[in-house]
């Protein structure tokens, strides 16, 4: 199987270290406001997970079935906290 | 190694959305006298991790290639990496060269803002510190000539695992406002 080459694996460094930087400003930016802050920052951290699955840990060069046996589990939780997150954000305490 | 890491990745799936279910149900999140988190240290301690994770690439990458000396290199490397991440996070918790969070009022079992924070961050931690052992291991393995790429690879996979988990754990617990 073959899997990223040392040009690729530094081109994906790079990447997350930029995309490292662009959390750190996006926290200090004073104008914007804290829902669109919150949807760049999960944004970003998900693209910097993908890149680091897909690329450092080959799951790009896997099989499609592979893919889907590592992605569904994982998607699972995400959307459980979306929900559970969002009833204890709109609980109305009596 | 795949199905480990899912169940694990699932443990910490608990942890956060336990953290995330406390702290958007919670009126008052970080209490007064309790200090913030800091956000530029531990920036630098996710470019450390990723740093790791290069390294860990290229030390598989010279194994694939029968590169003895390289691959050993590049595994001493990406232990070095996870040592200085742990001692990093000794430092934010105790203080090294300066004042800790558990002495600026951090306390465990003080609130939640606390109590979450150790349990998730120390849960990475225990992660790196069995990561680095395990990269030990295998560079001694390697030196006796008694394991060859596939390990490394595995091993890669475990290691780039804990460094994709700091990446959530740093914006859920660090950044978010």
């Amino acid at each position: 199987m073959s899997h990223a080459s040392r040009k690729q694996y530094l081109q994906v460094f790079l990447a997350l270290a930029l995309l490292t930087a662009l959390e750190v400003g996006v926290v200090y930016l004073p104008a914007i406001g804290k829902g669109p802050m919150v949807l760049a920052l999960v944004g970003l951290a998900v693209t910097k997970a993908a890149l680091v699955g897909l690329f450092f840990m080959h799951l790009r060069y896997e099989t499609r079935i592979m893919r889907l046996t590592v992605a569904i589990p994982l998607a699972t939780p995400a959307i459980y906290a979306v929900v559970l997150i969002a009833e204890a954000t709109l609980r109305v305490v009596p | 190694m795949w199905i480990f890491l899912l169940a694990d990745a699932l443990s910490f799936a608990g942890l956060l959305l336990a953290y995330g279910i406390l702290r958007s149900g919670a009126a008052v999140w970080r209490h007064p006298g309790e200090p913030p988190l800091g956000i530029n240290f531990t920036a630098g301690l996710t470019f450390l991790l990723i740093c790791s994770s290069v390294t860990m690439v290229l030390a598989y990458a010279a194994a694939t290639e029968g590169k003895r000396t390289q691959t050993a290199a590049w595994l001493a490397l990406t232990a070095l990496g996870g040592t200085l991440f742990l001692a990093g996070q000794f430092h934010e918790y105790f203080g090294i060269w300066g004042p800790g969070l558990s002495k600026e009022g951090l306390v465990f079992g003080q609130s939640a803002y606390a109590s979450t924070f150790y349990s998730i961050t120390s849960f990475h931690g225990a992660h790196v510190f069995s990561g680095t052992l395990y990269i030990l291991v295998i560079l001694a393995r390697w030196l006796q000539g008694k394991t060859d790429a596939a390990h490394v690879e595995i091993l890669g996979l475990f290691w780039h695992f804990v460094d994709l988990v700091w990446i959530l754990v740093f914006t859920f617990v660090y950044l978010i406002p």
